[in-house]
């Protein structure tokens, strides 16, 4: 792996990431805001960036290979979610977040 | 009978269930598309764009729409802390339909991965379900 593909790499989980907390963001404004405009279409611009980055990486490297990047989406964006959007974050729900990530980082190993 | 349809698709929970079998189903169209579609020569392969000539690629696409349509519905009213990791028994039921649908085979230590993730899954959703029942 070089520098530039790691840097792919983490900039299109980014963005991923990024994509769900803008949409979560906008879909709880009033749909006809101009607010829900603006984060909706951050939101869907960081989620297609990320996919084409993503379809690119595929060129050069295993699914499973890029996969266990996904997997760790599910932690990190449950602490975001708490963090910068307010929401809940029990210790029960934390586990359940970490243990789904383990098993998709154990799916994409084998 | 109307109303309770309505009442049903209105339900961000059987929103949450229908993006999920929606994102399954639209896997397995795009992996049969995929694999019927004609090579071409390798420079211009890798994008999958030859995968257009399979119908089954589009209803694929369908389904993909389908699925985000339900999502955003979803995040309208469920926490992301909850639907986010919900939403990860794709990873269940992807490998599950592979096998069904496509004959696909699964390695012990898959099987494991997709147990933890079930579990995950389990953990999350068990709560969540008390709150519902109180509702």
């Amino acid at each position: 792996m070089t520098p530039v593909s790691a840097l792919l790499i983490l900039v299109a989980l980014i963005l991923y990431i990024l994509g769900q907390l803008f949409l979560k963001h906008a879909m709880e404004d009033d749909l006809g805001s101009a607010r829900f405009k603006k984060n909706f279409a951050v939101g869907l611009s960081t989620m297609t960036v990320s996919f084409f980055i993503t379809l690119g990486l595929l060129q050069h490297f295993e699914l499973s290979y890029l996969y266990p990047f996904q997997g760790l989406s599910v932690v990190i964006i449950s602490l975001l979610a708490a963090a910068i959007l307010r929401e809940k974050l029990t210790p029960r729900l934390f586990i359940g977040a970490a243990l789904i990530s383990a098993g998709v980082v154990l799916v994409s190993l084998s | 009978m109307i109303q309770k349809t309505k009442k049903l698709l209105l339900n961000p929970w059987f929103q949450l269930v229908l993006s999920v079998l929606f994102v399954t189903t639209s896997e397995v169209f795009l992996k049969r598309g995929a694999v019927e579609a004609p090579r071409l020569p390798e420079e211009v392969n890798w994008t999958g764009v030859s995968g257009l000539a399979s119908p089954d690629v589009w209803y694929g696409i369908l389904f993909v729409i389908a699925s985000f349509i339900s999502w955003l519905y979803v995040l309208r009213f469920i926490p992301l802390t909850i639907a986010y990791p919900l939403s990860n028994v794709v990873h269940v039921l992807v490998p599950l339909a592979s096998w069904f649908f496509l004959n696909e085979h699964i390695s012990v230590q898959r099987w494991c991965g997709i147990a933890l993730v079930l579990l995950g899954v389990l953990i999350v959703a068990k709560p969540v379900a008390r709150m519902e029942e109180n509702l």
